[in-house]
């Protein structure tokens, strides 16, 4: 790979190394050299410019989940050495909760929960992404409800004026990744499936789902069968009927010992006017998905949703 | 497909679409048509025969869990007509405990377990069978811990000297198939692996398995990385150290849209003489149906690693094995 260090074979390769090497060998200075000074990194949660911050805050997580483990599930990417990649990472996370941080003194308990991470690299390192933690699976493992959560974090940010604002496009500005993946047919297809279900056509579902499928979905659920595809989506968009839904970045991959996936980036933007009392100015979630014949995932955050929706009702 | 009915396209189509019309659609008396008169079917706890109990048995369960669904979560299979066809089917069941049955009165608890059904058909016939059950994970969603289930059954058929006897080698009868499948990498893969670990070799997960794999397992419908599959079969080989493990049958396969694969179906015959899944060592002398399928990936080994799998065995029938030696019921 052209502009990358020789050890890695792929890009795959880079990618889950790099992330072992930083989490779980602990190099965490490591990140100097593979987070690029001016990255833009986008989390639900905020928008965050620039690497000084990431070397103290990957150290307060360890520090408060000292066991951490984060497992590579897949790598669906595209592009090229020379003009840049895009990884979308899928890992499962395990870890214990054994110090005091940001949720709290230690429980003890143990955690699982899935993360996203789509990332921009060129020339040995990281510049621009975009990631999704199931922050909804991590709360409820440690005996929070989820929404109580959301408006415990706004207090102890100061209140829904003072509080570290969520993402949002308003946010956001432009990296130095502007492409939108590839034309495979099999992230073509995945994003038609997830418009038409946008669109209110769950009928799609038991066409295109396989009816002994798999899914992951936030808050740690593992859902079989179409019903439950069903359940995760038909609840979302229900929420927000008339949010706008959008495809930022979509790939393909086929490869040799896999099923055909694929990986969306997409966002719904608009009211909480749905089956709820409460209602909300702007709402932004992010969900970034793969899927195969029989095997599907995704995860898109919870836990933010309800600060959004706990923080209008507080205003 | 000689001698098939010609609206199969091919052999995963035939069975999972006649298990869709026996099972879901209520078409029992098919099961003339579709299950040789003769068939032997062996499960862990038994062995049973013909297509008449079949039809019975079917009625039983569907009266227990009449919203049960099969659904079908792969068919890796081999053969051709010569030989006969052997598909592995993993089925995905659901269902409802709204009638009275063999898991005692109705308890309106909902359940979701997996099975895996090895079945030889010839000429639209299933003839041979083979099929495990997660009957523990059944029985502990709907209440029961699953070795007080396997004592309440030995009770309910007369104990331990009159109740219905778990299936062992001694009982089986030949229905015709002798496949051993086929010689596909995967399945060589896949034999080596289950291989080195049942001599102890237990690196063997943390080398052949992907750090990030999902499993399924006995009781457990989904589960992640090394520990829970070390928990599984460490668990199991740690009760029967020094039993005997073979390999019955072994197929591989690449199909497109589809990672490799492979079945197995093994067994683990000998004693119950050391701690683990089974708790304190009796001495009993047990025999162990298994079967398992294994999904292959790039990441981690040159040869591939295990991405998916999924393992079934019948606790309860080891439990019923060890409580009828112990009489402890």
């Amino acid at each position: 790979m052209k502009g990358f260090d020789e050890r890695w074979k792929d890009f795959p390769d880079y990618i889950l190394g790099v992330t072992k090497e930083i989490w779980e060998d602990r190099n965490i200075a490591a990140l100097k050299q593979y987070y690029a000074d001016g990255i833009y990194v986008r989390s639900p949660a905020s928008f965050v410019k620039g690497n000084r911050d990431v070397i103290g805050a990957t150290m307060a997580t360890l520090n408060e989940f000292p066991d951490r483990r984060l497992l590579g599930e897949d790598v669906i990417w595209c592009g090229t050495p020379e003009t840049g990649m895009l990884s979308s990472h899928r890992l499962l996370s395990t870890a214990t909760h054994l110090g005091e941080g940001v949720y709290g003194e230690a429980t003890g308990k143990q955690v699982r929960y899935r993360i996203l991470a789509d990332c921009h690299a060129i020339n040995n390192q990281i510049n621009d992404e975009w990631l999704v933690r199931d922050q909804g699976a991590i709360v409820r493992q440690m005996g929070w409800d989820a929404k109580q959560y959301a408006v415990d974090l706004i207090e102890r940010e100061g209140g829904p004026e003072a509080c570290v604002q969520p993402f949002h496009p308003d946010l956001d500005e432009q990296g130095p990744y502007r492409g939108r993946g590839n034309d495979s047919v099999w992230g073509n297809a995945f994003a038609h499936i997830l418009s038409e279900i946008m669109d209110a056509n769950l009928a799609i579902i038991p066409q295109h789902y396989d009816r002994a499928v798999t899914g992951y979905f936030p808050g740690g659920q593992e859902l079989s069968s179409t019903d439950g595809v069903d359940s995760f989506w038909m609840g979302l968009r229900a929420a927000f009927p008339s949010a706008t839904f959008q495809i930022e970045h979509l790939m393909g991959r086929e490869d040799p010992l896999m099923p055909a996936r694929a990986a969306l980036r997409w966002s719904l933007t608009g009211k909480h006017d749905g089956s709820g009392v409460q209602r909300v100015q702007r709402c932004t979630s992010w969900g970034f998905h793969t899927r195969s014949s029989a095997l599907g995932g995704c995860v898109a955050s919870t836990r933010f949703l309800m600060k959004q929706r706990s923080g209008s009702r507080l205003l | 497909m000689k001698g098939f009915s010609n609206r199969w396209k091919d052999f995963p189509d035939y069975i999972l679409g006649i298990t869709h019309e026996i099972w879901e659609e209520r078409q029992l008396r098919t099961l003339d048509h579709y299950y040789a008169e003769n068939i032997p079917m062996r499960f862990p706890s038994g062995l049973a025969q013909g297509n008449a109990g079949v039809i019975d048995g079917t009625m039983a369960t569907l009266a227990e869990f009449p919203d049960r669904q099969l659904k079908g979560e792969d068919v890796i299979w081999s053969g051709d007509e010569e030989v006969g066809y052997l598909s592995s089917h993993r089925i995905l069941t659901t269902g409802t405990h709204l009638g009275n049955g063999a898991f005692g009165e109705a308890t309106g608890q909902k359940f979701i377990i997996r099975a895996i059904a090895d079945c030889a058909a010839k000429e639209d016939t299933i003839y041979d069978e083979w099929l495990i059950r997660d009957v523990a994970g059944l029985a502990e969603q709907l209440g029961w811990d699953p070795q007080e289930y396997a004592a309440e059954m030995i009770r309910r058929e007369g104990g331990p000297e009159n109740c219905v006897r778990p299936f062992t080698p001694d009982q089986d009868v030949d229905g015709g198939y002798h496949g051993r499948g086929n010689d596909n990498i995967w399945g060589e893969r896949y034999a080596g692996i289950l291989t080195d670990i049942m001599d102890k070799r237990m690196e063997t997960i943390r080398t052949r398995y992907d750090r990030a794999c999902s499993l399924g397992y006995p009781r457990v419908m989904f589960d992640h990385g090394w520990d829970a599959a070390e928990l599984f079969w460490l668990g199991l080989r740690s009760s029967f150290p020094t039993a005997k493990f073979e390999i019955h049958h072994q197929i591989g396969r690449e199909d497109p849209m589809m990672p490799p694969r492979s079945a197995i179906r093994w067994s683990l015959t000998g004693t119950h003489s050391g701690f683990g899944t089974f708790g304190t060592p009796t001495g009993a002398d047990v025999h162990i149906m298994g079967m398992s399928h294994a999904e292959f990936g790039p990441f981690g080994h040159p040869d591939g690693t295990i991405r998916r799998e999924f393992a079934l065995i019948d606790e309860v029938a080891v439990w019923k094995q060890i409580l009828m030696h112990t009489g402890d019921i």
